[in-house]
């Protein structure tokens, strides 16, 4: 069997180590258009602040490709798949024939069309690359400007503080993550990472970049960021961090099946025969809305890259959807933890259990429906983070122990204990 | 593969498995060291409704906190089946994904060092049995195939059945 994976991140990984695992005679070839070892995107702001270098972003060791005998093309762009041909065709010409075609191309920094916005301008947060030309540009920066505040855009503006620049971030909803968080968690949020001297502005739209006039192009002066408040900022340094689209270029003249990403069913197959995919490419169920669509996160790139891997090996093995809504952060000194319909309010039905010690910078709220958990946010204390994840993945009813889950002692020994 | 195991009936919540749980993770790998060091235990205590219920790792196959682990220090051998982010080439980053992916909630944050990171048994890194298990007086820890602990539990059951008629 010969096993062609597009991608070389958590999804095609996983699969290629899965892949190895179940069949040792297949042939596995990765192709990336990067040409670094696997390494974690989501560390990056890491690498950008100096606490990591490249190889310690590396998520494998040095000698995977040879142990588990995966053929790389690194450094290969694919232009598009002849899904009739059975063909994926190089940017240099070369056409690699599969037999099975995982699809994990990830997914690209959304850049919002702003009046003014010159696409060298500005930088995203995605790749290594990425990561060495925002730090480039760092040398000569005393300001910089991050679009967006969800948790790319707050981590970079993290370590570039770090470094020593001034930071701002401008962010067009009311509050930050507000994709994940409620307005108090955000808030608590907000102050720690205020705290480490972070301009944080909120409720205001980006309206326009000005780039510098005649004489300040000449000492290569920075741009100047315009708000719908009408106030504006300079910035030497401009990073944006308002989203993620799915890389589905390359498959889009095949007639797959796109919607925002790549549609598969539960064993991770496409519209088309013989081509799988998986990770931040894919749209898939999210097992507390019930809803199908993008889940850009790690976790389940990884364990949809392993169904999918099983299904082109030809076992049946069939997902059954995640949690598409779960993130951790830590900024300062604060964790926090959101997950599932963590944003659910009691207008809408939901039952809303709350802790607030805001002297501990304790804050926990628990989103319930029919004594199911179906939510959760989670602010100073994230123990059992875990176990209260399980209870939403699993759907279990809750009634018999509702009033222990905000205690502080509460664990996997009190559900256990009501269900033996 | 073997197992830590727990038989919850004889667990009389001594926190002896605690104790040398952390004394075998301290530097003097005493007791006495491991308060004085204030190394974790990674071995759980938990107290419901008066009866004492000991939570440790059960070293998951497709295990949550490995696929969550977004810098790959999080890894499971697969000759010995230990879960652990400790001696790989990879760095833990402590960004807390295992502790949010563990049905189990035994993954903790580990604040001791220069940057903080997530802490787990690590079945004593292959010491048999692991320090928890060795240190019960009351036999209710093992460490043992699953298969061979319920044919033990289904003995006992019998013999309680024998002895009731």
């Amino acid at each position: 069997m010969n096993h062609v994976i597009i991608g070389n991140s958590a999804a095609g990984v996983t699969a290629a180590e899965t892949l190895r695992m179940l069949d040792d005679q297949a042939q596995i070839t990765i192709i990336s258009d990067e040409k670094e070892h696997a390494y974690s995107r989501c560390l990056l702001p890491d690498f950008l602040s100096g606490e990591r270098d490249s190889k310690s972003l590396r998520i494998r060791d040095l000698n995977f490709y040879s142990q588990n005998r995966i053929n790389t093309e690194l450094g290969q762009k694919v232009v598009s798949v002849d899904h009739e041909q059975h063909q994926v065709v190089l940017e240099d010409g070369r056409r690699l024939q599969y037999d099975k075609l995982l699809v994990a191309s990830g997914a690209s920094p959304f850049i919002p069309p702003i009046p003014g916005l010159q696409t060298e301008d500005a930088f995203g947060l995605r790749t290594i690359d990425d990561a060495n030309r925002i730090l480039e540009a760092a040398k000569s920066s005393r300001n910089a400007v991050i679009v967006g505040g969800g948790f790319i855009g707050l981590e970079a503006a993290y370590a570039l503080r770090s470094r020593g620049l001034d930071v701002t971030v401008v962010e067009m909803a009311p509050q930050i993550l507000a994709l994940q968080f409620d307005e108090k968690s955000a808030g608590i949020l907000a102050d720690d990472i205020r705290q480490a001297g972070v301009n944080l502005i909120t409720g205001a739209g980006v309206k326009e970049i000005e780039g510098p006039a005649f004489p300040g192009k000449l000492r290569s002066a920075g741009k100047k960021v315009i708000l719908s408040s009408g106030d504006s900022l300079q910035a030497d340094l401009l990073i944006m961090a308002a989203g993620t689209s799915a890389n589905v270029a390359l498959v889009r003249d095949t007639g797959i099946k796109i919607n925002r990403g790549i549609m598969v069913d539960s064993r991770m197959r496409t519209s088309l025969p013989d081509i799988f995919a998986a990770g931040d490419v894919v749209e898939t169920l999210d097992v507390v809305s019930g809803s199908i669509g993008l889940t850009p996160i790690w976790p389940n790139a990884v364990v949809q890259g392993r169904y999918a891997a099983h299904n082109m090996a030809g076992n049946d093995k069939k997902y059954s959807g995640m949690i598409g809504l779960k993130n951790a952060v830590e900024f300062r000194a604060v964790p926090a933890i959101a997950m599932g319909a963590s944003r659910g309010t009691e207008e809408e039905g939901y039952e809303v259990l709350t802790l607030d010690q805001p002297a501990y910078q304790l804050y926990k709220k628990l989103i319930l429906r029919d004594n199911r958990l179906q939510g959760m946010i989670l602010v100073g204390d994230i123990k059992q983070a875990g176990v209260l994840g399980a209870l939403i993945r699993n759907k279990t009813d809750v009634s018999a122990y509702k009033n222990c889950l905000l205690q502080p002692s509460f664990s996997y020994a009190d559900i256990l204990r009501h269900s033996a | 593969m073997k197992e830590i195991l727990v038989d919850f009936e004889k667990c009389n919540g001594c926190l002896m498995c605690v104790q040398a749980c952390a004394a075998e993770h301290s530097l003097s790998k005493t007791i006495p060291g491991a308060l004085a060091e204030g190394t974790p235990a990674r071995i759980f205590l938990q107290h419901v409704k008066g009866s004492p219920v000991p939570i440790v790792c059960r070293h998951c196959e497709e295990a949550p906190c490995v696929d969550s682990c977004m810098s790959g220090a999080m890894k499971k051998d697969p000759v010995t089946g230990i879960v652990t982010n400790e001696g790989n080439d990879q760095e833990c980053a402590g960004c807390w994904m295992c502790i949010m992916s563990c049905p189990y909630g035994v993954i903790i944050q580990d604040h001791r060092g220069k940057t903080a990171k997530a802490l787990k048994c690590d079945r004593c890194q292959g010491k048999e049995p692991p320090a928890c298990v060795a240190s019960c007086p009351n036999n209710a820890l093992f460490f043992m195939e699953p298969e061979e602990f319920s044919e033990i539990r289904r003995r006992q059951e019998a013999k309680k059945i024998l002895v009731v008629s």
